[in-house]
């Protein structure tokens, strides 16, 4: 059986004030999978992703990252991740250059190879005529844009996406999506969170549905959405919410 | 894809990435960060050299403002370490920007050696800075230069390690100055900078010998004066001994993600 990409056994994670925000979540992405990871605000998403990616420690439980061990071994399994975070995580007065050349050197990327990687990525997603600019100057969607270069730059086998489309328009949406794909095609593994179904619906093959830290419904695309009412339906029904002709009523 | 079956040595280039960060955040305050100690060095000079100076005694063979000047540089240096690492650590868990080099592959010394970095960098700079006006001056000289690189060396180091302990723990900028306001301040005007321990009444002495910045402030003194109020192998053994008891402080914190990991 191959390594999978991503294999959470039993996490656990309890916050100094008591919230159990992870309750014994289990869960395999494998290698060069296309992974929607949905639910509610506060069901445990991003504090899954955080103790994933060392952001937050664990309580209890095993995370391995193509077989590495994530706790005891990271500075190995993190060299496999990147991160866009849900939030804007940068200084704001540096430059965008500078947010995706500093990362880069964090994962020990030697200057040329950081500055060929940070021209490719500057010009992918369109930060040329910005990437002088201070981050706080940006708008919204560049701001996003920011993150995810960041993310990016070291290559990842492992790239993990927490909300990367939130407050996005439409048209910056469908460029990121085509991306997204495109990386997949080439053999990187993607976890996506997103609140906006048809994203998830559109570009993962297996789905996770988590609710109170557990996971409540696990598949794939079809078994989940292809359901009458679709994933829509699946997921309110998963995560205990009434559907929309049940909540009008 | 990267090549991630290369093994993980030393980061370099990450420690060096984090010394190029800070250094571009120090830039922004130039004037904070550099000019401000030197004009405030400047200051003591014409109050100590031209308008009191005259008036004191010799102390030890040496003008009162050469006897001062060390002191007012060793408070320098404490005050540019503790305030670069305490606020480069509380800002960017601020601002979360820490969460970079903690999804980074990068250990615990190397993200301790960087920040100290860049401390041991201001506070040297800030150092020179000051012991050129001195010299300039007719205000001091230095006596030995590889002690005087020690003391700045290690002071910025301890100070700067302290800065990361605060700004680790700091919940809001009130805090971040708390230790400035009831320990450092307070500890360094009595730590000999404007008076020898003979100055003082026999009763507090014993609180001279006690105080950790009368050691600094003896040390650097030394190096520049070739002054010595005590011995300075004590000098040496308590600042190795601090520091090395603070990097293990910082090193214990960082791994159990004190004020890092949620």
């Amino acid at each position: 059986m191959p390594t999978p990409a991503l294999k959470i056994t039993d996490l656990r994670k309890v916050y100094r004030s008591g919230n159990v925000a992870v309750d014994g979540l289990s869960l395999t992405v494998a290698e060069g999978d296309f992974f929607g990871f949905l639910g509610p605000n506060g069901a445990g998403k991003s504090t899954t992703i955080h103790c994933v990616t060392g952001i937050a420690e664990p309580s209890g439980g095993t995370i391995e990252i193509f077989g590495v061990d994530a706790v005891k071994n990271y500075r190995e399994a993190r060299r496999l991740v990147g991160l866009c975070t849900q939030e804007f995580n940068v200084d704001p007065f540096a430059t965008p250059r500078q947010i995706v050349d500093w990362m880069g050197g964090y994962f020990g990327m030697g200057a040329a190879e950081r500055k060929s990687r940070i021209d490719y990525l500057m010009e992918r997603f369109e930060l040329g005529p910005h990437e002088k600019k201070a981050f706080r100057e940006l708008s919204g969607g560049l701001k996003r844009r920011v993150v995810l270069a960041r993310a990016l730059v070291n290559d990842p086998k492992l790239l993990i996406l927490d909300e990367p489309t939130a407050g996005v328009d439409v048209e910056l949406r469908r460029v990121l999506w085509r991306y997204l794909r495109e990386i997949n095609s080439d053999g990187r593994t993607i976890l996506l969170t997103s609140h906006y179904l048809e994203e998830v619906e559109r570009l993962c093959r297996n789905i996770a549905i988590v609710a109170k830290g557990k996971i409540v419904r696990q598949g794939t695309k079809d078994e989940i959405a292809g359901a009458p009412g679709g994933l829509e339906n699946a997921y309110l029904a998963a995560t205990g919410a009434e559907p929309d002709h049940v909540a009008g009523q | 894809m990267q090549d991630t079956t290369k093994p993980l040595g030393i980061n370099w280039i990450g420690l060096g990435t984090i010394v190029r960060r800070e250094v571009s955040r120090m830039m922004r305050v130039p004037i904070q960060a550099f000019v401000a100690p030197w004009i405030s060095a400047l200051l003591f000079i014409f109050i100590f050299g031209f308008i009191v100076g005259g008036r004191m005694p010799m102390i030890g063979g040496h003008k009162y403002i050469q006897f001062v000047l060390p002191g007012v540089l060793m408070l320098n240096i404490v005050n540019a370490s503790f305030l670069q690492s305490s606020s480069a650590i509380y800002f960017s868990r601020f601002l979360r920007f820490i969460e970079e080099t903690l999804v980074s592959p990068m250990s615990y010394v190397e993200m301790i050696a960087g920040s100290l970095a860049v401390v041991v960098v201001r506070s040297t700079v800030t150092a020179i800075g000051i012991l050129v006006i001195g010299i300039a001056f007719g205000a001091t000289k230095i006596y030995s230069i590889p002690e005087f690189l020690f003391w700045v060396v290690a002071v910025s180091a301890i100070f700067g390690l302290l800065g990361i302990v605060i700004g680790l723990w700091a919940k809001s900028f009130e805090q971040l100055n708390m230790l400035t306001v009831f320990f450092i301040t307070p500890l360094s005007m009595v730590g000999g900078v404007f008076n020898t321990i003979a100055m003082l009444p026999p009763w507090m002495r014993w609180m001279a010998y006690g105080n950790p910045f009368f050691y600094f402030i003896n040390g650097i003194r030394h190096s520049m004066l070739g002054y010595s109020e005590v011995s300075q192998t004590l000098g040496y053994g308590l600042t190795i001994t601090a520091l090395v008891v603070m990097f293990l402080w910082v090193l214990r914190l960082y791994a159990k993600g004190y004020g890092l990991r949620e």
